[in-house]
């Protein structure tokens, strides 16, 4: 039986659950955001859009209980074989990841905000605005957003592909230490 | 004719009450004629520009009525974004339908105030719409507030895909708040 909390050289099960939720929905809001601005205007292009938001809206509340889990948590060590610019290099793309997790969801729902759209998550429960209406502002955060997709892109790809590294290459536990699948672990 | 308006003049001095409905100037500063609506939730608009005649006296409602002309153009959202949309052919086709109205004829006692029976026309479509309001009237000056919810498709605001009610719901309540002086 997995550990809910993480331990000194395994992520827990509480972890691990937010780790792959937020994965699944940082690909999905990036494949949709991606699709829907390219729409021509249609009802399914701002059902799109009003999903983005939701989606973005809860990945942010995701992000921000990831981070209160990480701090109450031991954090797993990196190997110990690993050169020290590979170990800093890892830490350096998880804050830059961790950084661009918040922003990303932020300059969203400052974007919807500077429009004053009003902003329903799932239909369950509306949220104040953050800014005045203002182009502006809207512009600015349009910028930044999208700045934030491709800093995506090339963290992600860093990130994926050091695990795959590690598993493949490295043959060591950082990747299967993220999976639920401790029994098999030796 | 001069005769005509003596026996018109006579006639009204003979049937009307001592308080007949009198004709109200709308305040427009401390005026709205808004609504609200739900695009991904919910938000609030109005109409800067109308005129209204309004008679009304709570003791002769039978020559109380309404006569209301929007300046759809006038219309405000809050958001540019949007009210760029609205002008379109879709929305309000400003072009072809630059002017809304609101003509009741009959104003009714009702158990907590009274309703307008009227028609609300909007992109040349007419729809009756009762609209329940109360109406306080201190010294010269009174206070007039109402809402009432129409379904914006009845009236072809928002057609082709918008007329999808999950974007933008079909349900849109009109509210009037208005401070009148005669």
């Amino acid at each position: 039986m997995a550990n809910f909390r993480n331990t000194a050289d395994r992520w827990g099960s509480g972890a691990q659950l937010l780790h792959w939720l937020i994965a699944i929905g940082i690909a999905t809001s990036m494949i949709m955001g991606w699709v829907m601005v390219y729409l021509p205007v249609s009802a399914f292009k701002f059902e799109l859009y009003a999903l983005h938001k939701s989606l973005g809206m809860t990945l942010l509340a995701l992000v921000g209980l990831r981070l209160v889990w990480r701090w109450v948590n031991i954090t797993p060590a990196l190997p110990a074989h690993l050169p020290s610019h590979e170990a800093w290099l890892a830490k350096t793309t998880h804050r830059l990841l961790y950084a661009l997790m918040f922003v990303m969801p932020l300059s969203g729902y400052v974007i919807n905000s500077a429009a004053n759209f009003p902003l329903n998550v799932f239909g369950l429960v509306q949220i104040p605005n953050l800014v005045p209406e203002s182009e502006a502002i809207g512009d600015v955060a349009s910028r930044i957003h999208l700045a934030v997709f491709w800093g995506f892109v090339v963290l992600l790809i860093g990130h994926i592909g050091g695990a795959l590294r590690h598993h493949f290459v490295l043959r060591d536990a950082v990747l299967r230490r993220m999976l639920p699948s401790a029994e098999r672990e030796r | 004719m001069r005769r005509r308006l003596i026996t018109l003049a006579l006639a009204l001095a003979v049937t009307t009450p001592a308080q007949a409905a009198s004709n109200w100037q709308v305040n427009h500063e401390e005026s709205r004629l808004g609504f609200q609506a739900d695009q991904n939730g919910r938000f609030e608009g109005q109409f800067n520009r109308f005129t209204a005649a309004m008679r009304f006296a709570q003791d002769d409602l039978a020559n109380s009525g309404f006569d209301v002309e929007i300046d759809v153009t006038s219309i405000d959202t809050g958001s540019q974004k949007r009210d760029r949309e609205l002008p379109k052919s879709d929305w309000f086709n400003f072009d072809a339908f630059p002017k809304a109205y609101y003509t009741a004829e009959t104003i009714r006692q009702t158990d907590d105030g009274y309703e307008a029976v009227g028609e609300l026309t909007i992109r040349d479509n007419t729809h009756p719409v009762t609209l329940p309001f109360t109406w306080e009237t201190t010294g010269d000056t009174a206070r007039m507030k109402g809402d009432v919810v129409i379904d914006r498709i009845r009236y072809g605001i928002g057609q082709g895909d918008w007329t999808d009610p999950s974007v933008v719901a079909h349900d849109v309540r009109v509210i009037v708040d208005l401070t009148l002086s005669r």
